[in-house]
């Protein structure tokens, strides 16, 4: 046990994460191709508009539908049917928390691959600075406020049904994934109302700034996304933790260092055991950058499962610095 | 023959080899079980500090150190050697004392000591090609500008007193970046990746050595006294780097060993010490001296001479020039807990962690006279330390052997307070 133990605490994160990503990427993107459905409540991209390869839906794009059904429907029976749509989304997200942006979302994983050709190219990322990151940080939220209450304002016929999903004609996802699976179909500009044309148009101009802005910084989408928004909200019941133990921190900042969402209460917050964040991706590329034993863990179920080590922070720190820093 | 050598006497005979010598001797001599890997380290003292030997010049510019807040990696990346001129000679500190006024730090004093025997002063590392001086405490910034007119090339580190905002990692990474432009202008390289990265390893290499000493001291029995380990990283300020980590990874190994075997190297019940402030330096080693001498042990430190120059270690995410250099600078200033800062929650908390971590008896805190930082801070420390039921020693001190005896009265003292702490409590609970 404590053999497994020390393996797992000294585990290489990059390559683990590359090839979990990976395997996760071709389950969701590819999946639906071996006739594999894992629902439409799943709490990341697996993104709807990929109609073939898709292995599940994207919670985001049902529930925007439901939510447009007229009102006396809605506050109806259909409720009921809402209601079992969030739960089983609630079940899926209490799994892995924000694990699924970190680890399963293809969105997420496109950007990481995105950051791996950026590094290659030698151009650095940039940062926000504390200001704008304490402003920028609520967009998400208006965001998910705002893919909540278009539908409803459509269901109560405030709105025409050409705002419909408003979130997922906006969302690069729908642009972007859809062209793993060869179908372009979604690359266009949609003329036939100005609600249609106004979405699409936005939608586009976000894919063109999701693929820019992935050369500009780390995860350069996930900064806005609303299901993060809508994560956090409900991460109390989550079973994956990440857990800081702040009389063990030095505050040394080598977790904000490396922090792709560039989160500065990883390293400053002594208080809070609970230290996910509202941008949080449970990458735990903290936890193996933490020198300090113990200071950094992640749990599920109570049961911890990572944890910073000494020793695996070398390890990593050497092997990095093999791998990527020895080869000019 | 060198200068010293054509005076009246050898180097050997003088009155600050002298100096040297009887530490030496106290530390080696007075103590039976002294692991044998530490031989390297008394030999390398004995040459440099007793013999007055030159150390092998690099070829290669020297860069001087005037505090741990430097960057050595980046020194070294551009093909340089680092070499730290933190000063521990009384004798200097005589000599020093024409620069500064009276009641100033020794440390400050013994440096410029030092400095002021431009040929021979010791350690002899040779010709410095350019000495850099953070801009910390108020004495090493205004020493900073005595060097120069010694007719030394300084460059100003400037370096924030405040370490919590973004602002001040901005700038100190800016900072950072002047350096890497001046030493570049120095060394004529430029900085590749390649470089970096092979300094930052040599660099991590070391701090492992020292962490996995630092581990092994965690628990009783004490493998190994703290005397002996204040000599092993004093010899990091001046030692070839890889022949010292080396010497410290026989050491380690060494320890290992007795760990295994369940060795002691401290008395048996010795009270567990956390020694904190103004850094022990050779030849001044006399608090931890003399505390080892009186029959405790110290476990571990939160001084610059020590823990605080070699435990931290910097991560990096991109492997990037810029990147790296960034991640350098942040590392030589956030987890800092240096008490030029002005907030001193990091340092206060770092101790309560060490004496939990390290199951300390008690904390010694020793303040160079005339160091106003140390000395201010040492209200909050044993408010903090007092809170948390730790008995704390204070001493104000300097490089001076003349108070040696009363010092050794008070430490015993303090040391016999905490055993019979000890025993009450362990009576308390029977």
């Amino acid at each position: 046990m404590t053999r497994l133990r020390r393996a797992v605490n000294n585990v290489d994160l990059q390559r683990f994460r590359f090839w979990f990503q990976l395997a996760a990427f071709a389950l969701l993107v590819y999946g639906g191709y071996l006739a594999i459905d894992l629902g439409n409540s799943l709490p990341m991209f697996s993104c709807g508009y990929n109609q073939e390869g898709r292995a599940g839906v994207c919670y985001l794009l049902p529930l925007q539908h439901q939510l447009a059904r007229p009102w006396p429907q809605l506050f109806g029976w259909a409720g009921i049917g809402v209601l079992t749509g969030f739960g089983l989304f609630l079940l899926w997200f209490i799994v892995l928390n924000k694990g699924w942006c970190g680890f399963m979302c293809p969105l997420g994983t496109l950007q990481d691959w995105l950051t791996g050709l950026r590094k290659r190219l030698g151009i650095r990322y940039s940062l926000y600075g504390e200001k704008s990151f304490n402003t920028l940080t609520w967009v998400k939220f208006v965001l998910l406020a705002l893919m909540l209450l278009i539908p409803l304002a459509i269901g109560g016929g405030f709105l025409s049904h050409d705002w419909g999903a408003p979130f997922c004609q906006i969302c690069p996802g729908r642009v972007v994934l859809p062209l793993f699976t060869g179908d372009p179909a979604q690359l266009t500009i949609d003329y036939s109302s100005v609600g249609t044309m106004v979405l699409t148009g936005l939608g586009m101009f976000i894919a063109g700034l999701f693929l820019a802005g992935a050369f500009i910084k780390k995860r350069f989408f996930c900064f806005f996304c609303p299901m993060s928004a809508l994560h956090y909200l409900i991460a109390k019941p989550a079973l994956l933790k990440l857990k800081k133990d702040g009389d063990k921190c030095t505050r040394c900042g080598n977790c904000f260092n490396v922090c792709d969402m560039e989160i500065r209460a990883i390293a400053d917050d002594l208080e809070r055991q609970d230290i996910m964040t509202d941008d949080c991706t449970l990458c735990l590329k903290c936890v193996a950058a933490c020198p300090e034993p113990g200071a950094l863990r992640v749990e599920f179920a109570r049961i911890n499962i990572f944890e910073a080590t000494e020793e695996g922070f070398l390890k990593r720190m050497n092997k990095g610095a093999g791998r990527d820093g020895c080869k000019h | 023959m060198t200068a010293a050598n054509t005076e009246s006497q050898p180097f050997n005979r003088s009155r600050q080899a002298r100096e040297a010598e009887v530490m030496l001797d106290h530390l080696v001599d007075d103590f039976s079980d002294n692991p044998a890997a530490m031989a390297y380290f008394y030999d390398l003292f004995r040459r440099v500090y007793i013999q007055g030997e030159r150390l092998d010049q690099p070829d290669a510019p020297q860069v001087g150190m005037t505090c741990i807040q430097a960057p050595e990696e980046l020194i070294r990346a551009f093909g340089a050697t680092p070499v730290r001129l933190c000063n521990g000679a009384y004798h200097y500190d005589q000599v020093g004392a024409d620069f500064m006024p009276a009641k100033s730090c020794s440390l400050v004093k013994a440096t410029l000591g030092r400095l002021h025997d431009q040929d021979n002063g010791v350690p002899r590392v040779g010709k410095l090609d350019l000495i850099v001086n953070p801009s910390t405490c108020d004495q090493k910034k205004k020493a900073g500008v005595m060097m120069e007119e010694m007719g030394y090339p300084v460059h100003d580190l400037e370096f924030p007193n405040v370490k919590e905002s973004e602002a001040a990692r901005v700038y100190w990474q800016r900072s950072v970046r002047d350096f890497a432009v001046r030493l570049g202008k120095l060394t004529g390289k430029r900085l590749t990746r390649k470089r970096l990265n092979d300094a930052m390893a040599l660099t991590r290499r070391a701090q492992a050595a020292f962490r996995a000493i630092h581990n092994l001291r965690r628990k009783g029995p004490s493998v190994v006294l703290g005397k002996d380990i204040f000599l092993v990283t004093n010899a990091y300020f001046f030692d070839d780097l890889a022949r010292w980590t080396e010497a410290a990874e026989a050491l380690v190994a060494e320890l290992r060993a007795r760990e295994a075997a369940g060795f002691n190297a401290a008395q048996k019940k010795a009270p567990r010490i956390l020694f904190t402030g103004s850094p022990p330096i050779f030849p001044n080693l006399k608090l931890p001296l003399l505390i080892e001498e009186a029959g405790g042990v110290v476990v571990a430190d939160e001084t610059c001479s020590a823990n605080r120059m070699l435990y931290d270690m910097p991560v990096v995410d991109e492997w990037l020039v810029d990147h790296m250099v960034d991640s350098l600078a942040d590392h030589y200033l956030k987890p800092c807990t240096c008490p030029i800062f002005t907030r001193n929650d990091d340092r206060r908390r770092r101790l309560l962690d060490l004496v939990r971590d390290f199951d300390a008896d008690g904390v010694v805190y020793q303040a160079f006279s005339g160091c106003q930082v140390y000395e201010m801070e040492q209200r909050s420390v044993a408010k903090t330390l007092n809170e948390a039921g730790i008995p704390m020693l204070y001493i104000e001190t300097d490089y001076s052997p003349d108070d040696m005896g009363q010092l050794s009265t008070r430490i015993e003292a303090f040391l016999e307070s905490i055993k019979t702490r000890k025993r009450q409590r362990a009576g308390g609970q029977a």
